[in-house]
């Protein structure tokens, strides 16, 4: 009976397991999955509201992160200030609120339409003409710069003083919550959005097109494809995804200026960090590597406790570095080798 | 606008282009080396200012006689940085030499923060806000003296590449990796020096700032960001591209300045950066790509 029992049950976790493992993208899936469920059940068992801050930043730089793996890990282009489409989203909400009294809420959806406008126009400015890697990097970094002095001399947005959300009035239609863990619900939402979106462009034919483009662009080019087409929607689907976020962040940090938010620091720690950590162009990727790395930065700060900003990007820029010398496929890598020896010894040899 | 006012503004332009063709000479040698875009190129220049920082307050040395310390430190960190980290990733895709650069950038600002702190530094000297006058225009002593040093610097630098066995050396490498290795040279050994000489130079471009310059640890991306334009500009790995790029960019800087406001001149760079990416990526003084 006990032996049967035992026979059965490993029967039935056998089928489990072929069923993760059948394939990589599943098992990344079943991940995230686990991930999702770990960080919506978290509140249960972190009270501080410290701690709970903590998830609800490394739960938005998952859904940053997998915003940028579509542009830069899916189709290879270098988009390195990311963090304007965020900028634009954020500006966005708190204008819309702060000015006309537009609910967040809607102030995201806008936020989305925003970002996705200066999307358009940098893709047309750039990609039409068939910018190389770092031209495209270099102009994003340009683009970025002017966009701060702009932003600092316009005083309709508060110019160099920046904008604050009013926290008076707390209430679901204005997203401001006394407590933490609302937050977290939003931004978790965000992810099983953002996780959404991207595995569903992973498996179209779209997706296909965008890898095509990384791998080799003239091939790809030459097969029919519509590069510069395809590298525009997939900016675009980036930078409204990005907007919407920026909208989330503000809500979440109540206060923003350009010389904070038009950074490439905080664009390292926010949007570059977690996916080339977790592995770019990975399904799972963005998400390991934001909850690997804010709580690890966080740790590391409490250790060094000088208690500068200058800590967190010594520890970013280091995890940057670490992870292209010795891990180029980030922590996805390291797990698909593992998942590569144990699909072998769950399906044997024969169909590894 | 007056003549006067015109050949005062060209002057000044003139003069606060020369730190950018400096920096912009130290970007453009790298990449026509290495074949590699540094993004974290205005780090360096963020390092000569602090070298001039720290020699003025704790050794009371003039910035302007910080310069070879300036150079020989941040040689040596640069040679680190080739030896360590690029030289790895020399063969890799340019996402990732590009990440890991953006890497070595963000640890530098960093690093700067916990050691000079985040808040602004100045230096005073005595001769901060000298001015001589000569044919009716006047001209600031700290931006003279840079203005005279890049182009001396610039010009050794332009003599080493040259006529030295050693410049021949790096020129060889810059045309062609494989034949220089056929013909004897240690391409390795080029790698450090170019990179490390790339990096000094730069930071001499700092040390020229340090006198009348708000000095934050995060002062090299906008620096970054001009040589950025300026080389391509320039064309990239052009060594006369670079200067004459710098020279031209602070003109415009300076004139849009005066039309824009000093706040917005970036903008200006921004828009010629955008119309050559469009009509002429190759740059002033490059042939046609593809």
């Amino acid at each position: 009976m006990i032996d049967m029992a035992i026979k059965s049950s490993n029967g039935f976790i056998d089928k489990v397991m072929r069923y993760i493992l059948n394939t990589w993208e599943r098992t990344q899936l079943v991940i995230c999955f686990v991930l999702v469920v770990l960080i919506a059940m978290s509140p249960l068992v972190i009270r501080s509201p410290y701690y709970i801050g903590i998830i609800i930043l490394a739960t938005l730089y998952a859904y940053i992160g997998i915003t940028w793996n579509i542009v830069a890990g899916f189709t290879g282009q270098l988009l390195i200030a990311h963090i304007i489409f965020i900028a634009f989203g954020a500006y966005t909400t708190i204008v819309l609120q702060n000015k006309f009294g537009i609910s967040p809420w809607i102030g995201l959806l806008a936020s989305g339409v925003v970002a996705a406008l200066l999307g358009v126009i940098v893709a047309f400015i750039t990609l039409r003409y068939g910018l190389k890697m770092d031209y495209f990097g270099l102009f994003t970094i340009a683009l970025m710069t002017a966009l701060r002095s702009l932003f600092l001399k316009w005083d309709f947005v508060g110019g160099g003083i920046g904008m604050w959300v009013s926290l008076a009035n707390t209430s679901f239609a204005n997203m401001i919550f006394q407590h933490k863990e609302p937050y977290l619900y939003i931004a978790l939402f965000l992810v099983v959005l953002g996780l959404f979106i991207q595995y569903r462009i992973y498996n179209s034919k779209m997706g296909r097109y965008f890898v095509a483009i990384r791998e080799d662009e003239d091939a790809a080019s030459a097969l029919g494809v519509n590069t510069a087409l395809y590298k525009t929607i997939a900016v675009v689907i980036s930078a409204t995804m990005a907007g919407i976020g920026g909208g989330f962040y503000v809500m979440y940090v109540t206060f923003i200026d350009p010389n904070q938010l038009f950074n490439l620091g905080l664009n390292v720690e926010m949007v570059m960090a977690a996916p080339i950590i977790g592995g770019l162009g990975s399904i799972a990727g963005p998400l390991l590597g934001a909850l690997l790395n804010k709580p690890l930065a966080e740790l590391i700060r409490g250790f060094l406790t000088v208690g500068t900003s200058g800590t967190s990007l010594i520890v970013y820029g280091t995890f940057l570095i670490v992870t292209i010398l010795f891990l180029p496929r980030g922590i996805a890598g390291l797990l698909q080798n593992q998942y590569n020896k144990l699909r072998i010894r769950v399906y044997g040899e024969e169909k590894g | 606008m007056s003549v006067q006012i015109f050949f005062q503004m060209l002057v000044n332009g003139l003069f606060n282009g020369s730190i950018y063709a400096l920096v912009a000479v130290g970007l453009t040698l790298i990449y026509g080396v290495l074949r590699i875009t540094n993004f974290a190129h205005g780090e360096f220049l963020m390092l000569g200012i602090y070298v001039a920082y720290w020699a003025y307050t704790m050794l009371n040395i003039d910035p302007y006689l910080s310069i070879p310390i300036a150079i020989i430190l941040v040689f040596i960190v640069g040679v680190l940085i080739q030896r360590f980290l690029v030289q790895k990733i020399l063969d890799d895709h340019p996402m990732n030499q590009i990440v890991l650069l953006v890497g070595v950038s963000t640890l530098l600002v960093g690093l700067a923060q916990i050691f000079f702190g985040a808040d602004p530094k100045s230096i005073h000297v005595p001769y901060e806000t000298e001015v001589f006058t000569l044919v009716g225009l006047r001209f600031s002593i700290p931006r003279t003296v840079a203005f005279v040093a890049s182009l001396i610097i610039a010009s050794g630098l332009f003599s080493f590449l040259q006529f030295t066995k050693t410049g021949k050396a790096i020129r060889a490498v810059s045309q062609s990796r494989a034949a220089a290795n056929l013909m004897g040279i240690d391409v390795k050994f080029i790698y450090l020096l170019t990179f490390g000489i790339g990096a000094a130079i730069t930071a001499v471009g700092g040390v020229l700032l340090a006198p009348n310059t708000r000095m934050i640890p995060s002062i090299g991306s906008g620096y970054s960001v001009i040589a950025f334009v300026v080389v391509v500009l320039g064309t990239m790995g052009n060594f006369i591209g670079a200067l004459v790029g710098g020279l031209i960019i602070g003109v415009v800087e300076t004139f849009a300045g005066f039309f824009l406001g000093s706040d917005v001149k970036i903008v200006a760079s921004m828009l010629i950066f955008i119309l050559i990416l469009l009509f002429k990526p190759e740059g002033l003084f490059g042939r046609k790509i593809g």
